[in-house]
């Protein structure tokens, strides 16, 4: 297996267009370490390419973004990308980030076994705020850069040589640092952007080898 | 005693309901959306609205909502925070 990443970058929804536009920082860490990736962005986010990729590049870290259950997660339009039970495997002995609703529930603990790669991932929803306002532009949304700079602290540790551990540590306490923050700020919208840290801070969870490195 | 059980249990429901609804209203201000996956964004309205029915999408509102209360009731919170500077 070589070093390198693969990521998905679906663009349908209001959602999936703010998990694309907030994964630019994991691309410019991938840049500044010189670290391998390849983008499957918009339509190619498809099943038949997602194997493709994973099949032809064998890079050692996948970073999911996309809708999710349970049992999969989609890429663009809701087209399921991965699933348990039919082509999982393709995951095993790799490091994977799934930022998607519910996948460490089900599909993540096909992997809590695995002794080389492992699964980070969120058991319920991983939720966010949006400031509507910033729709048209959402990378100077500075309300959902509170929930994808803690999250993001997943995959940018992991480019820079951490272990999964470490980085999902530090991915979680960036998550109660915000929450600090924001319940000190006291401002209007404190406690819901508290609320939602505090959410994804409990659904985050690393499952298979937590030494694994990329 | 079954139905007992069953009115209490709505009442419980209709009083949760109404504390969730009363946080958002506090908690969120007009321009904030919540995304919650597939089930898209939501503005505060809708937010409300799905509480306020009960369907899926206001269940796991409620059920968010409960999480933080109980940390913090529990004390679950202040000891996680404690851990960071």
């Amino acid at each position: 297996m070589k070093k390198g990443l693969i990521i998905t970058l679906p663009q349908s929804d209001d959602v999936t267009e703010y998990l694309t536009v907030f994964s630019r920082p994991i691309i410019n860490e991938c840049k500044r370490k010189a670290v391998k990736f390849h983008e499957l962005k918009r339509e190619d986010v498809n099943k038949k390419e997602f194997e493709r990729l994973l099949k032809s590049y064998d890079y050692n870290f996948i970073i999911l973004n996309g809708h999710g259950n349970k049992d999969y997660v989609t890429g663009h339009q809701g087209e399921k990308i991965i699933i348990k039970g039919e082509n999982n495997s393709l995951l095993n002995k790799k490091i994977t980030y799934a930022r998607s609703c519910w996948a460490a529930a089900g599909l993540g603990n096909c992997y809590s076994k695995d002794k080389r790669g492992c699964f980070i991932g969120y058991n319920i929803p991983f939720m966010f705020l949006m400031d509507t306002t910033r729709a048209t532009n959402p990378i100077k949304d500075k309300i959902a850069e509170i929930f994808f700079k803690t999250s993001n602290c997943v995959p940018i540790g992991i480019i820079k040589g951490q272990t999964a551990e470490h980085a999902n540590e530090n991915s979680k306490k960036a998550m109660l640092k915000g929450i600090k923050k924001a319940l000190i700020k006291r401002d209007k919208d404190s406690q819901a952007i508290a609320e939602i840290l505090w959410n994804n801070y409990s659904a985050q969870v690393l499952l298979g080898n937590k030494n694994a490195i990329m | 005693m079954n139905e007992k059980y069953i009115s209490q249990e709505n009442k419980l429901n209709e009083t949760l309901k109404k504390l969730v609804i009363a946080r958002i209203e506090a908690s969120m201000s007009p321009m904030l959306k919540l995304s919650i996956g597939s089930d898209g964004s939501l503005t505060k309205e809708q937010m409300i609205n799905h509480v306020r029915d009960g369907d899926n999408i206001g269940r796991r509102i409620i059920q968010t909502h409960l999480n933080f209360v109980k940390a913090q009731a529990t004390g679950h919170l202040i000891a996680a925070l404690n851990t960071v500077q």
